[in-house]
């Protein structure tokens, strides 16, 4: 018990430290402007000032270039090396009859690049040659999400799709 | 423990029925004798019936000493482990946060990385020497390699040879064990693994005479004898390495005679049974060696993790003469509490070491100069990872029998990352004590912390707790509270499912009037009171509106919200009523993590995971719990959603929190409040993390905070602290990012001050405004809307 009072003091006393520096760094956008009465800090809320008369003013117009995309889209990324080399790892342990395995490594190349459709489209015919099929369907629609404009893949997932949903209705 | 502690009891009893027995027969034939005859024949009939009970008791004793070995020695908690540490090129890590990451390890800093863990920075490059292990039934040999970085990024990863390694992964670090109610926790060492120097420090300091008596060194018990006597005191104790072993399997500390001999009998037993080395090596696990709270830490192995953070064979000489000096009295000479017993102590034992030869004199003052090295409370703390065990061992009782948790060394691989749980719980009490600073006399706040990896839901760290390695009320698992406005999204997702509204659509931020089934009239109202009139779908969510919201949830339909929050995830299906869609509805920041993660990952559904596989003692069998996803949402109106979840950082309730982290980092996430401002949450995610973070108060008492003034703070700090990649996601076939002005919802230019980018159905795109301060929508787009409204 006294341990725990001491580690926590000892944190307290290493959080101190910390409470100079600013709380919020300073954003991209100006700061709000301070409107008259300014309200309390704790009373200002899960709210946000009505845009028209305050609030976030963005900066003008010429000041402001052309925004990125919020949600960058990005491409199908090329596959840096260490999820490459966990894939080729899974190919052969697949390939070796180890199912389990090879699932195993592409969670492991999922847990780099989780946004790689390929590697959910090979999770998901892994799951297929294990007897999974509702799997494999749900690891295509997954992969379809992420294929973005990969026809090639778009493609596979769309295969993928077609056999393991014909095999959930037992007929494969 | 309970069966252990039954076993001795039952078997005294039998013991002590068969003396009588015996004694009575023998008192039936001396009546027929004469006196004298009668008087010998008793006391040597006594006498055979005292060696015949004794042979009985001691047998006995040792029948029971043998099973009781037996048991133990194969009587290992689960061990549970964090996920490895992997680095590759591209890994966004910087050097010190690397060496934070060995140092957590165990690994320490030499001059040459020439040994299993051991590392060296030259410059901007590191060298390690990575340890041998087994993860799950995959072998990973020791490598002795060279980190190359570029920035806060890996560049490349080279081993002995020169050639480039597309991957590297470390031992993972042992977060804590299943162990039992009684709370003796241990690491089974195989005999390769104990350095022989342990063993003659062992024999040495202990048990001299050990290689020669047969359990009780008689010598040494009059040697121990005489130096007390002359002293007056106790000085010296005879008690050998087997009798300590015997001790140590019955937890009894009674200095009784009747103890003494059952302990000797026992002793003698054992040597009668098995050969030294087995003795010495069930020794050199089974000694208690430190107490952490409830956890009693026995055996040499977890010892040196305990007071070190690392293997046993990597002990330098003063390290392990400080383990051995704690075999004497682990309370006594605690290192923390008593550092100048545990040094004086230590200084001794060396001493002797080297007075009996076993290290030479040099060695032994050089050690005898080192400091005490153990981890400081702050590392013992971080070692402890009880939130996260607290969720590993529920998730495992489900499945496992507790007796294979605590007794058939298992390995437990989970899902924890160290240095998110650091960061995550830094922050906690980083901005708690911030937040505190500021007042005066308010009650602590306590807080909760879960980051997820959304495509997997692996829970990465879980703080339950603002005081961590606190294994108490687990917040972020057990504290079931109003989630208040985290529950808009939901109400969204369901509206843009219905297909009637886009995030360009209008809805009518002005007072409404709900007439609940007890008759009463329930009155939504705006967190300030204000109405702000006609406003598009995605200001209603970024602003939090409450007025808005109630009037898109009533036309979207309770039941509808209450379905989708349990495809997301939900367990328990909320009841219908109004008051829903403002977030009357408790759950826990674990149940809201679930949620939103189904949202991060794209509207697919995976239970959040904390164990990722279970691997027998011998690496055999390997029990996984493979990732599985089941599509809960469409993903066009979750990437919609989500477009919008990103405009309530960037222009709504989510700004300050936004702004606390790089002007790049595209995060999406949403504030919620509790009546009164009892609950401050934020839950949000980046491109790989999922984030919900909560503050409140114990006794439920207002705490003055808002989801953005409390936990936003935390969710921001956590994310600032730990490596993270923006939110990204491609678009869906069917959908348009389109370009809308905040307040009218009409199509507008990226330039504008007010234009906010959303995603909607290709074909639903809204009309283009004239100006950018065009508030007035076209009258055509208000017709066309109201026709698709009303025919579709």
């Amino acid at each position: 018990m006294n341990r725990h009072a001491l580690i926590f003091s000892l944190l307290l006393a290493t959080a101190g430290c910390s409470t100079a520096q600013p709380l919020i760094v300073t954003a991209p956008r100006p700061a709000p402007a301070p409107r008259a009465p300014a309200p309390a800090p704790e009373a200002e809320p899960d709210r946000f000032p009505p845009s028209r008369d305050a609030g976030f003013p963005a900066p003008s117009a010429e000041a402001r270039r052309i925004p990125e995309p919020v949600i960058p889209a990005e491409p199908p990324p090329a596959a840096p090396p260490a999820s490459a080399a966990l894939l080729e790892q899974s190919r052969s342990q697949r390939a070796a009859g180890s199912l389990a395995a090879a699932a195993a490594s592409i969670e492991r190349a999922l847990r780099i690049d989780p946004n790689n459709a390929e590697l959910w489209l090979e999770l998901g015919e892994i799951k297929l040659a294990d007897g999974d099929p509702l799997q494999a369907e749900q690891m295509a629609r997954k992969a379809t999400t992420l294929a973005g404009g990969d026809f090639r893949l778009a493609a596979r997932a769309e295969r993928l799709l077609a056999v393991a949903a014909s095999c959930v209705r037992g007929d494969c | 423990m309970t069966t252990r502690r039954k076993r001795p009891a039952a078997k005294k009893k039998t013991t002590r029925k068969k003396a009588p027995a015996r004694k009575k027969r023998a008192s039936r034939r001396t009546r027929r004798g004469g006196i004298f005859r009668s008087l010998v024949g008793l006391a040597l009939l006594a006498g055979l019936a005292a060696t015949v009970g004794f042979a009985t008791y001691a047998a006995l004793l040792g029948v029971e000493i043998s099973r009781e070995f037996e048991a133990r020695r194969w009587d290992v908690p689960a061990q549970v482990f964090a996920t490895p540490l992997e680095l590759y090129p591209g890994r966004s890590i910087a050097l010190d946060e690397l060496v934070a990451e060995l140092r957590r390890l165990g690994y320490r800093e030499a001059a040459s990385a020439d040994r299993p863990g051991r590392y060296r920075i030259s410059g901007a490059a590191l060298d390690v020497m990575t340890r041998a292990y087994r993860y799950g039934a995959e072998e990973e040999p020791s490598r002795r390699v060279s980190i190359e970085f570029a920035g806060r990024q890996v560049a490349r990863v080279v081993d002995a040879v020169g050639s480039d390694l597309p991957l590297l992964r470390f031992d993972p670090l042992q977060i804590g064990s299943v162990f039992p109610v009684h709370g003796e926790d241990r690491l089974i060492l195989e005999p390769a693994d104990v350095p022989p120097l342990l063993i003659d420090a062992l024999k040495a300091i202990e048990d001299r005479r050990f290689d020669q008596h047969h359990g009780i060194d008689i010598k040494g018990v009059l040697r121990a004898a005489f130096v007390n006597l002359r002293a007056g005191e106790i000085r010296q104790g005879a008690s050998t390495l087997t009798q300590q072993l015997v001790r140590s399997y019955f937890l009894s500390n009674e200095r009784t005679w009747s103890r003494k001999l059952r302990e000797a009998v026992m002793a003698f037993a054992l040597e009668l049974h098995y050969e030294k080395d087995e003795l010495l090596h069930a020794y050199i696990n089974e000694v208690y060696l430190a107490q952490d709270g409830a956890r009693a830490i026995h055996g040499f192995g977890l010892g040196s993790r305990f007071y070190f953070g690392k293997p046993l064979d990597e002990l330098e000489l003063h390290e392990l003469a400080l383990l051995v000096a704690q075999v004497r009295g682990p309370t006594y000479y605690n290192p923390k509490r008593h550092p100048e017993r545990a040094l004086a102590r230590r200084n001794l034992v060396l001493e002797q070491l080297a007075s009996q030869g076993i290290v030479a004199p040099d060695d032994a003052q050089q050690a005898a100069a080192r400091e005490l090295d153990v981890l400081g409370e702050a590392g013992r703390s971080a070692s402890y990872y009880a939130a996260f065990l607290s969720l590993v061992r529920r998730q495992l009782f489900e499945e496992y029998p507790r007796d294979e948790l605590e007794r058939r060394g298992l390995q437990v691989l989970t899902t924890l990352d160290p240095a998110i749980q650091a960061a995550a719980e830094s922050a906690l009490i980083r901005e708690l004590d911030s937040i505190q600073a500021n007042r005066e006399s308010a009650p602590p706040l306590e807080g909760a912390v879960v980051v997820t990896s959304p495509h997997n839901a692996e829970v990465l760290a879980l703080v339950g707790s603002r005081k961590s390695g606190y294994d108490g009320f687990n917040r972020a698992l057990d504290a079931r509270r109003p989630i208040g406005s985290l529950i808009k999204p939901v109400v969204y997702l369901a509206a843009l499912e219905s297909k009637r509204y886009t995030l360009a659509s209008t809805i009518d931020d002005a007072p409404i009037e709900i007439r609940l089934e007890n008759g009463q009239t329930w009155l939504p109202k705006n967190f300030d009171d204000r109405a702000r009139g006609v406003v598009p779908v995605v200001r209603a969510l970024a602003e939090s509106l409450n007025m808005a919201t109630v009037r898109l949830g009533m036309d979207v339909g309770l039941e509808r919200i209450a379905d989708l929050l349990m495809r997301l995830g939900l367990e328990q299906r909320p009841r219908p009523y109004p008051s829903l869609l403002l977030g009357a509805l408790s759950a826990t920041p674990y149940e809201v993590a679930q949620i939103y993660n189904s949202l991060a990952n794209g509207g697919f559904r995976t239970p959040l995971k904390a164990v990722r596989a279970v691997v027998s003692e011998d690496g055999e069998r390997v029990q996984r719990y493979p990732l599985e996803i089941m599509s809960a949402a469409a993903a066009d109106d979750v990437y919609a959603l989500n477009s919008a979840l990103v405009q309530v950082m960037e222009r709504g309730t989510g700004g300050s929190a936004r702004r606390a982290l790089g002007a790049d980092m595209t995060v999406a996430g949403k504030t919620g409040t509790s009546d009164d401002l009892r609950d401050s949450w934020f839950a949000g995610f980046t491109g790989d993390r999922l984030v919900v973070a909560w503050i409140g108060n114990d006794d439920n008492q207002p705490t003055g905070l808002t989801g953005a003034t409390g936990a936003g703070r935390v969710w921001a700090s956590v994310l600032r602290t730990i490596g993270t990649v923006p939110y990204t996601a491609p678009p869906p076939a069917e959908t348009n990012l389109t370009w809308i002005d905040l307040d009218t919802g009409l199509a507008t230019e990226p330039t504008c001050p007010r234009a906010v980018q959303i995603a909607v159905p290709r074909g639903e795109e809204p009309p283009l405004a004239r100006s950018c301060g065009d508030i007035r929508p076209r009258p055509g787009a208000q017709i066309r809307r109201f026709f698709r409204r009303t025919f579709e």
